[in-house]
């Protein structure tokens, strides 16, 4: 054969081995393409953020998962239990800090405790380039609350920073209300059953109030103004995780809708926009569907006047 | 005219030429003072994307800009050791290297057009297609754009005088080789200058919390990572041109129907591999540098690269640089069978490529093997308990050492193959024995700094603890027992025992810089992981010092030894020459790999951390995307090489040159 043959096909047969090895590389490693953001606020959008947009694992390893070794692994299993790391830094500053704290801290001011052993250059994950926003931040709070027990939205209480962080954005352009309002009044117009937004019937706020709905102790600790207003006025337009609507149509033809409370392997128990538990066996549920819409009334902004709109808002950002 | 005023006009229009060239650069260098100062004010704008007739912006500016770095490369590479191919004939008197230099000028002139029009192409896209980026950026580089395009003027002026002076300078060799190294200084320029660019996009300075460039044009160029990138490429573009030049030779052998044609092109493809591995070797610790700086610069870019996404791109890495290796040292066996007497080695080749391939499976081992749900379950982990060290950082510094290690040994057998009696070292000339002290000098020195830095070291600046500097005990006994030897083996060589001393020293180094701090590496990841990057540095200077002081020796050793018999040139067997092609194409795909690693480090971020990219184009590609992309390119970069190639081919015959006088006689001689 002549050699103006055989070169080519041997430089083709070359490349042609090249990109097989990025095939086999590609479905190893398992990334490329846009990634889908998520919305809203829990502990598996956190497992996202952690193993994706937030890089956290090209440090850090949970348990048996990841391989990082440039950060402490977290967690009891193959790492330190962030109770251990919090007992030290407590120590250390002389005032009590809960596992929560100490996470939170970890992630507003990375360098103000080093755990042995570590170099001091994690980075800021509210500014650029990961610039997560607050809720992605408090999600991933959540998630790392998971890994040794159970997640505790009310013990997050995010600092100003991470509060203000969004992605992409300084913290110079977020959202202010309009006009300042009034929170005594806004407390009264929440857990008030007759008024216009009776939001203690689904809400729960320093164990007073129904418990359809997100625990609201301390959601100004975790959410910015910007995101609460939403939440009122265009409740459906983030749903926090674990609060989706579900459809469940059971093997009677029974329509039920509400929000998963609790499931195990036999048995869902089931919330309803008024605040009822049902308790559904597994195999009496014919079809199950997650909603777009929230339980939550899509009305209040014609229900609510500018200033009791305020009012509310104030109240609620008082919630630490 | 007259011959003597002849060489008198040439005389006098070199002189104004440089005197001009002199001119220019001292201009474009001192005056532009308040160009340089420039304060820029750029505001972060809506990021405007265009396509180009529908297809991604992204692809396009990802193909043009890789055809232009690989032609770069290419007219940038093979000027640098064109230039010392001519000064080693001048010197020697050997009129076959300065032929050969004159035949590589040929190669990269015919290039250097392609070169410019696709830079060209790539400002105009660039322009054309992110015009928000692009106007962002001008406001910050305008001034060095304008001496940038300067710097291509003398350049173009230097490639042509330096072209078409060869036979009126034949006899004015030093001026005719200043030229040279003025055209490798204006080429160097323009690398520094497009090299700031793109470092800036991966480590911008200057810039305020808002996005708003507040710095100067000149300390955007001095970005973090304007240097170590710029090292990177220099060693990647002789590579490269040696690779090519090597690859364009073997072409041309298989070829060539005359026995002189053979020999000439054997013989250059043997100058060009030895080019392409001899700038290979220090690459791999080039590349360590510049990731250590991209990790300093950006801790979260250096995580992405090494533990991120990106990781599994160093898989496919490993797995081109040790087909590299590899190669290599098929082509020096195969090599040796033009060598009389070389059969007393050839076994030991295979030994080598041995080690080699066992170094590349641990370095293309990641740390987390893609298991199915149910091994997982049953190791218990994601990482496999043995496996798993091989994807550290730790085992790969210690094999990328070895693999080193081996393709010298390698080469030090091919140099010998036909060397017999040797002279002894005590009856060398003193200037030879001086030279041999010199390097052993140099060793020292080099050990002696970095053991003194080690002792200065405090533990809290790498936020270590105080007791953590137990750690840097056993480098620093290592680094001394080294130098310790350094004054054993040189002693050892004057007293005729070079053999010994090479053998110690090498066996010294392999011990200490591979399964010393291999092992121990592992046990500082674990209790002083922050020191790693300063372990590494202490295995990459005990190697360096390896091959600076076993050269040294090697060539004392064999200085004045009796020939068996001349090496053949021309009866190489041919599957080698398939080798010297493996070798370009992998380099032109690892340089397109690692064009991909280095642009997609930043992600959805134009400039990294500054400027994103809010495009529908953002993402990353998958690998599988990126290896079809590359291989295309490779495609396209091999057919527009060789079809230039084969041009300056018919330029040459044009020109009354010919495989028969380019290769007048059948070379027997390295």
């Amino acid at each position: 054969m002549s050699s103006w043959i055989k070169l080519p096909a041997f430089v083709l047969v070359l490349i042609g081995l090249f990109v097989w090895a990025g095939d086999v590389v590609s479905r190893a490693a398992g990334f490329g393409g846009p990634v889908g953001l998520g919305s809203g606020v829990g502990v598996e959008r956190g497992r996202e953020v952690f193993w994706g947009a937030g890089k956290c694992y090209t440090c850090h390893r949970v348990g048996p998962r990841g391989s990082a070794v440039r950060g402490p692994a977290l967690g009891r299993d193959g790492g330190v239990a962030f109770e251990t790391r919090a007992a030290e830094r407590s120590r250390a500053l002389s005032t009590a800090m809960s596992a929560t704290d100490y996470i939170v801290e970890s992630l507003a001011q990375p360098s103000a405790y080093l755990a042995p052993g570590f170099k001091n250059e994690m980075p800021r994950v509210y500014e650029p380039p990961i610039s997560l926003d607050a809720e992605q931040i408090a999600s991933v709070v959540l998630y790392l609350q998971s890994i040794d027990g159970a997640p505790d939205p009310a013990a997050i209480h995010l600092p100003a920073e991470l509060r203000s962080a969004r992605s992409g954005v300084t913290a110079s352009r977020s959202w202010q209300p309009y006009m300042e309002g009034d929170a005594a009044r806004g407390r009264r117009l929440f857990f008030d059953p007759r008024g216009p937004a009776p939001c203690a019937r689904c809400h729960i706020v320093d164990s007073a109030g129904g418990r359809v709905g997100p625990d609201l102790t301390a959601i100004a600790g975790t959410r910015g103004p910007e995101y609460i207003l939403e939440s009122i006025l265009r409740p459906s337009a983030t749903i926090a995780g674990g609060y989706e609507t579900v459809l469940i149509e059971t093997t009677r033809g029974r329509i039920l809708d509400g929000i998963i409370r609790d499931q195990t392997a036999d048995s869902v128990f089931l919330v309803t926009a008024e605040g009822d538990s049902i308790a559904l066996a597994t195999g009496a549920i014919a079809r199950q569907r997650i909603q777009e819409t929230s339980l939550m009334p899509g009305d209040l902004a014609e229900v609510l006047t500018v200033a009791d709109l305020h009012d509310l808002l104030a109240y609620l950002l008082t919630l630490r | 005219m007259r011959p003597d005023r002849r060489l008198g006009d040439s005389r006098r229009r070199g002189a104004i030429a440089i005197a001009a060239l002199a001119a220019t650069v001292t201009l474009l260098v001192l005056v532009p003072h308040p160009l340089w100062g420039l304060q820029g004010d750029p505001q972060m704008a809506v990021d405007e994307v265009r396509t180009f007739f529908g297809i991604s912006p992204r692809l396009v500016i990802w193909a043009v800009a890789q055809m232009h770095l690989l032609f770069a490369a290419f007219v940038l590479g093979v000027p640098v050791f064109t230039v010392i191919v001519e000064f080693i004939g001048w010197r020697t008197g050997d009129i076959r290297y300065d032929r050969l230099a004159r035949e590589f000028t040929r190669l990269f002139a015919a290039a250097f057009a392609t070169t410019a029009a696709l830079g060209g192409l790539l400002a105009f896209t660039l322009f054309g297609l992110y015009p928000s980026f692009a106007t962002y950026f001008v406001r910050i580089f305008a001034p060095s754009m304008y001496v940038y395009a300067a710097f291509f003027f003398v350049e173009t002026a230097l490639l042509y005088l330096y072209y078409n002076s060869w036979r009126a300078l034949q006899h004015r060799k030093g001026l005719h080789i200043t030229i040279g190294v003025l055209l490798n200084l204006a080429g160097s320029s323009l690398m520094l200058i497009g090299t700031a660019w793109t470092a800036y996009m991966m480590s911008p300075v200057g810039v305020d919390s808002a996005g708003a460039f507040v710095g100067t044009t000149l300390q955007a160029i001095a970005n973090p990572l304007w240097i170590p990138l710029t090292i990177h490429r220099t060693f990647g573009n002789v590579a490269f041109g040696g690779f090519v030049v090597g690859a364009y030779a073997a072409v041309r052998f298989l070829s060539s129907t005359t026995d002189e044609a053979k020999a000439h092109y054997d013989w250059m493809g043997y100058v060009g591999n030895f080019i392409g591995v001899s700038a290979l070797i220090p690459l791999p610790f080039a590349g360590y540098y510049l990731g250590r700086e991209i990790y300093s610069a950006s801790p979260v870019m250096g995580n992405n690269m090494m533990g991120g996404a990106f990781s599994w791109a160093f898989i496919i890495h490993a797995i081109l640089v040790g087909m590299l290796f590899i190669t290599s040292n098929f082509y020096l066996w195969a090599g040796m069978g033009r060598i009389p007497g070389a059969e007393r080695y050839t076994r030991f080749i295979k030994y080598f490529n041995v080690i080699i391939i066992g170094c590349v499976a641990v370095w293309i081992t990641p740390r987390n093997i893609p298991l199915s749900a149910g091994e997982q379950l049953s190791l218990g982990t994601q990482v496999h308990p043995i496996l798993g060290y091989f994807g550290l950082m730790s085992a790969k510094n210690a094999v990328i050492n070895f693999v080193i290690l081996a393709t010298f040994a390698s080469f030090l057998l091919y140099r010998r193959g036909n060397k017999t009696d040797l002279q002894p070292v005590s009856q060398q000339s003193r200037r030879a024995k001086t030279a041999l002290l010199g390097a052993g000098a140099l060793c020292l020195a080099l050990l002696g700094w970095y053991t003194r830095a080690l002792l200065t070291l405090s533990p809290a600046s790498l936020n270590l603890a105080p007791e953590k500097a137990s750690y840097f005990v056993l480098p620093i006994l290592l680094l001394v027992t080294t130098m310790a030897a350094v004054v054993v083996c040189v002693s050892l060589t004057l007293r005729d025992r070079g053999h010994l001393a090479q053998q110690i020293y090498v066996g010294l180094v392999a011990v200490e810089s591979v399964l010393v701090i291999g092992v121990y590496g592992f046990f500082v990841m674990r209790g002083a992981n922050p020191f790693l990057r300063q372990l590494a540095a202490a295995q990459w200077i005990l190697l360096m010092s390896a091959l600076l002081l076993v050269t040294a020796i090697d060539l004392l050793l064999f200085r004045g030894a009796r020939r068996v018999g001349p090496i053949r040139w021309g009866t190489v067997n041919p599957i080698s020459q398939y080798a010297l092609i493996a070798l370009a194409v992998t380099n032109v795909m690892t340089m397109g790999l690692m064009a991909f690693v280095r642009s997609g480090l930043r992600e959805n971020w134009h400039i990294y951390g500054v400027m994103k990219d809010t495009s529908q184009w953002a993402f990353t590609p998958s690998f599988a995307v990126m290896a079809r992309m590359v291989g295309g390119i490779t495609v396209v970069f091999l057919s527009a090489v060789t079809f230039l190639f084969w041009l300056a081919h018919l330029g040459a015959r044009g020109d009354g040159l010919s495989d028969g006088e380019t290769a007048p006689r059948p070379l027997t001689e390295t």
